[in-house]
């Protein structure tokens, strides 16, 4: 964007709109909806959560909004475009595998990088201060394989951030990481966060990460799956995981009773 | 360092240990000389045929004509293995073919290959090319038709086009299995360069093998077997070393 020349604000973006966004395949003879008709709006930099059982159809919205997945019927759009198909502006951070492991760290945020075009010594200056960003100075020529699972997604984390989306999709990124390398990683996500104001939509299992995370939780029913709850989650900011409270609680057991329901 | 001490070593202790049984056979008269020579009378027949000069010049040319088939067919092999499991028109076209040509081993080919091209090189060249593209191709197709899906999401939603994802996730992702295709390809040109030196040649290791037979000098055929399992071997073990370095990741 050229700063230079006058120009009216810009809106905000990361404005995600979904109206009766509906996935249905084909599968061995058999129809097969993996998302039942759902509408959601995401508001510009906010963070929102989706839970619900297994198989309620929550990976299949990202997918779609991740334009991976065509819907079958309705719409959904960012920024006023309709999703026809993968785009730098809609990130996405995978559970796990979704790094290249021919790249180095440094070489994977580079890749992430490639589309603004930056002289290669500007490149890797910019790749070395997104790892930087994550704590992982000093890991930038290493492999992949060489890294360890929360390190690997610290490199995914950067490398996603590097293509600077407008919306960032998160599905259960965390999920394979043990307890502490968890927390660790949703205390940098916070900060990132924090920083940008990305438009989020993180996908988890884990009520105390939505709880902790999100502005909005949303509650998904078994499949076909519908939201059956939007809870807004108005504690202050910065959090910590270290926050616990009466709020919190009932919040959390509140969850807790429509996750049990919704089997 | 020590891991190829250690293979090193290891290739002595076997080598050595059917060395010394073999010898010991040969000398206690359970083997027929006229049959299975000694150790001692093939190496005699190999010095004999290095001061002939027929030795080096054997191996030059069959060095060659593997080198040439090779480098042929890998190329075709990975640039038609790309395409036919990335395009698919090409691919629909194309995989019902290579299940037919798979089960032509080369050596069939080879009278039809002299019809073709002559007793001269180009009918050589052509049968490893053949073997070794077939290898390399389904390998390759293989490889490339098997790209974790995450792969090809993660670049396309970090911006990359058609041609970066081809370049930067593509061939890397498939790099494995056609490094292994070419693996397979080495050896196989060894096979069909014996094929092709079996008939109509007048020059390599495979012909001298064969014209040995004439003069029943199974000391000379057995030089020529043991070249080739020599070449072979360490060709191998040049390939496995290099393609550890070119793919990397997939030690880790």
């Amino acid at each position: 964007m050229n700063t230079a020349t006058v120009s009216p604000p810009a809106p905000a973006r990361g404005d995600v709109q979904g109206h009766d966004a509906e996935v249905r395949f084909r599968q061995r003879g058999r129809d097969i909806q993996a998302l039942a008709p759902v509408s959601l709006a995401l508001a510009p930099g906010s963070f929102t959560s989706v839970i619900g059982p297994s198989g309620c159809g929550k990976s299949t919205l990202l997918n779609a909004i991740a334009g991976f997945t065509p819907l079958s019927s309705g719409s959904l759009q960012v920024d006023g475009a309709i999703v026809s198909g993968p785009s730098p502006r809609v990130g996405v951070m995978f559970q796990q595998y979704a790094l290249f492991p021919w790249f180095t760290a440094a070489g994977n945020v580079e890749f992430a990088l490639k589309r603004f075009g930056l002289p290669r010594a500007e490149r890797r200056t910019a790749a070395l201060q997104a790892l930087d960003e994550v704590g992982l100075s000093g890991k930038a020529d290493h492999h992949p394989g060489q890294l360890s699972g929360g390190m690997r997604q610290r490199v995914a984390l950067a490398r996603t951030l590097a293509a600077r989306p407008d919306v960032l999709l998160m599905d259960e990124p965390f999920g394979a990481l043990d307890a502490q390398t968890r927390l660790a990683m949703q205390e940098l996500l916070l900060r990132i966060w924090e920083a940008r104001r990305t438009t989020v939509l993180f996908i988890t299992h884990d009520i105390d990460e939505a709880l902790l995370l999100s502005d909005r939780v949303l509650v998904m029913s078994a499949a076909p799956g519908r939201f059956i709850d939007d809870l807004a989650i108005d504690s202050p900011r910065p959090r910590s995981v270290e926050q616990i409270d009466a709020t919190y609680i009932a919040r959390r057991n509140h969850l807790l009773r429509l996750l049990r329901d919704a089997h | 360092m020590n891991h190829s001490i250690a293979r090193v070593a290891q290739l002595g202790v076997s080598l050595g240990l059917v060395l010394v049984l073999w010898s010991a056979a040969s000398l206690a008269g359970w083997l027929n000389p006229d049959f299975v020579p000694a150790p001692g009378t093939i190496l005699h027949a190999a010095l004999e045929q290095y001061q002939e000069g027929v030795l080096m010049a054997d191996l030059a040319i069959s060095l060659k004509r593997s080198a040439v088939g090779f480098a042929l067919g890998a190329v075709l092999g990975v640039v038609l293995g790309l395409l036919t499991a990335r395009l698919r028109p090409v691919g629909y076209t194309l995989h019902p073919l290579l299940n037919i040509l798979r089960p032509i081993p080369a050596i069939a080919l080879a009278p039809l290959a002299i019809v073709w091209f002559g007793i001269g090189e180009p009918s050589k060249y052509f049968l490893i090319t053949y073997t070794v593209f077939l290898a390399v191709w389904l390998n390759t197709d293989h490889g490339a038709s098997q790209i974790a899906p995450t792969y090809i999401r993660a670049s396309r939603s970090l911006g990359a086009g058609t041609w970066r994802e081809f370049f930067e996730v593509v061939v890397p992702a498939a790099a494995p299995h056609i490094v292994s295709g070419l693996r397979l390809g080495a050896a196989l040109a060894f096979l069909s360069l014996v094929a092709a030196e079996l008939t109509g040649a007048s020059s390599g290791i495979g012909y001298r093998i064969q014209e040995s037979r004439q003069f029943f000098r199974t000391d000379r055929m057995f030089v020529g077997l043991i070249e080739l399992g020599l070449l072979g071997g360490l060709l191998d073990f040049v390939f496995v070393q290099i393609s550890r370095r070119l793919v990397h990741w997939e030690q880790s």
